[in-house]
């Protein structure tokens, strides 16, 4: 890759550049930083935007009673019930049952807050989702 | 370029990087009086890989890897280098982050490893939870501390609680907020046989690891499985994979097949180093090899985006990758006899 060739396509990293390493006039390698590639936009859109629509399923789901918020919180932290478990410090069978909102709704305050704590939200926000 | 003051009052200067973890080594090697470059750290602990492991799925697809695994590169380097580094993993978050003040108190800059979703100054649509994230923490400041990220063009801030989250993120390949910081290092280390012993470690993984998912064996199992994929998974899931393999080699990486040009920005170093043509001729070939890999993203990339619309389709796509697991082949086939034949 030359330096002339190294993309510039979009703005897509919010600004900031990524470095690339490219051949200048000389033959020889230098970093130039890059602003952005169509391709990486494509394939990381695909991935983003598959997260966005699993979320929005999930807060259907939270919104017509089948599954907790909980569960919605976990997703937009992009967790798994394994990595939330540990990351709470709660047992993987006993946060499995907290993805139901019949048992969710019981919880105490002390476990809400652990949750609250690993996901980095208010226990408030914890108890509800986005409409 | 832009310099910093450390806590010890002396200037850090800031490099804007292609990959985390070679800038972070490569700095840190810099900040104690090495003039070394990132390519070369990137050469010496042999950091340029493939592997497709079929087995370990992340967010439902296959992960592919364009580079040896995280922490392999500071771990191999150091030690060729012959440099002596500090390091330790916590259990408790508190001891962890009071071990960090502690050390930059005294003027060292600590290189940490992190999970970057919790790294809020990266744009959004780039935080996924990936454990192997490197980044070196330069000095305390109110409420966080500064930053040096190489991946980033400038030195930014940090606060507290996003740090300890980051270093103390859980699932696979847990950090437990380790650090690592030099403690003596070799002023004029032997590059020359540091370089042979990368490249010949390089050799091996590409060429001799008897198993099919590794190295050139496995740029050829993937290739073959791009091509069924379609037959197997059906349009929608060949197209995940098929982005997954391309992320792989962009983001979580870096930009556009960047390893392969990396590894010959160090060919080209270590040609000027031995005086070697074989090595300036192999620099070259590198450069052709990571240009088809930028092909194959391109490709991709539109079978993704036209739906299979245009002549794209899988068959051109592994078609590629098999070229590049041809020409790699026969790269680290022509290293594994120069090398041989350069003297330390």
């Amino acid at each position: 890759m030359k330096a002339n060739e190294v993309p510039q396509d979009i703005t897509y990293y919010e600004g900031k550049k990524r470095a690339c390493y490219a051949l200048n006039d000389e033959g020889k390698y230098v970093i130039v930083p890059s602003s952005g590639w169509d391709v990486e936009a494509v394939v990381n859109g695909l991935a983003v935007d598959e997260m966005a629509a699993s979320l929005e399923v999930t807060r259907q789901a939270v919104l017509a009673g089948s599954k907790s918020p909980l569960c919605y919180h976990m997703e937009l932290r992009q967790m798994t019930p394994e990595i939330l478990a540990k990351t709470a410090g709660i047992a993987k069978f006993r946060l499995k049952r907290h993805l139901r909102p019949e048992i969710f709704a019981k919880l105490k305050t002390s476990v809400l807050d652990r949750y609250a704590q690993a996901l980095a939200v208010t226990r408030k926000e914890l108890k509800t989702v986005p409409t | 370029m832009s310099t910093e003051i450390t806590a010890g009052g002396k200037p850090f200067i800031h490099r804007h990087s292609a990959h985390c973890e070679s800038g972070v080594t490569s700095a840190l090697f810099r900040d104690k009086g090495v003039e070394i470059s990132e390519p070369m750290i990137f050469g010496i602990g042999s950091g340029i890989f493939f592997g497709h492991l079929p087995f370990v799925k992340m967010a439902g697809v296959t992960i592919s890897t364009f580079r040896s695994q995280p922490g392999a590169v500071f771990r191999k380097s150091a030690k060729r280098l012959g440099g002596k580094f500090i390091t330790s993993r916590f259990r408790n978050p508190q001891k962890g982050m009071d071990e960090l003040r502690r050390v930059l108190k005294t003027g060292q800059i600590v290189g940490l490893t992190t999970n970057i979703y919790w790294l809020s100054y990266f744009p959004n649509r780039f935080r996924f939870q990936f454990n192997g994230h490197n980044l070196i923490a330069l000095r305390e400041i109110e409420g966080g501390f500064r930053v040096s990220d190489p991946m980033l063009e400038w030195p930014v801030d940090c606060p507290t609680e996003d740090l300890e989250r980051a270093r103390f993120a859980h699932g696979p390949l847990e950090p437990h907020g380790f650090m690592y910081y030099p403690q003596s290092i070799v002023l004029k280390p032997d590059l020359r046989n540091a370089c042979i012993k990368g490249m010949k470690d390089t050799c091996n993984m590409m060429l001799r690891i008897p198993l099919p998912i590794f190295g050139i064996r496995g740029m050829r199992f993937l290739a073959k499985k791009v091509i069924h994929s379609p037959d197997k998974l059906g349009f929608q899931g060949a197209c995940r994979e098929l982005s997954s393999i391309v992320r792989m080699q962009e983001e979580v990486g870096t930009g556009g097949a960047g390893f392969r040009y990396m590894y010959a920005a160090f060919l080209q170093e270590a040609a000027e180093l031995f005086g070697s043509d074989d090595l300036v001729l192999l620099s070259g070939e590198m450069t052709a090899i990571g240009d088809i890999w930028r092909e194959f993203a391109i490709v991709s990339a539109r079978i993704i985006k036209q739906r299979g619309q245009s002549e794209d389709n899988f068959d051109k796509a592994g078609g590629l990758m098999m070229i590049c697991a041809e020409r790699e082949e026969e790269l680290f086939r022509n290293l594994r006899s120069v090398v041989r034949k350069l003297k330390a």
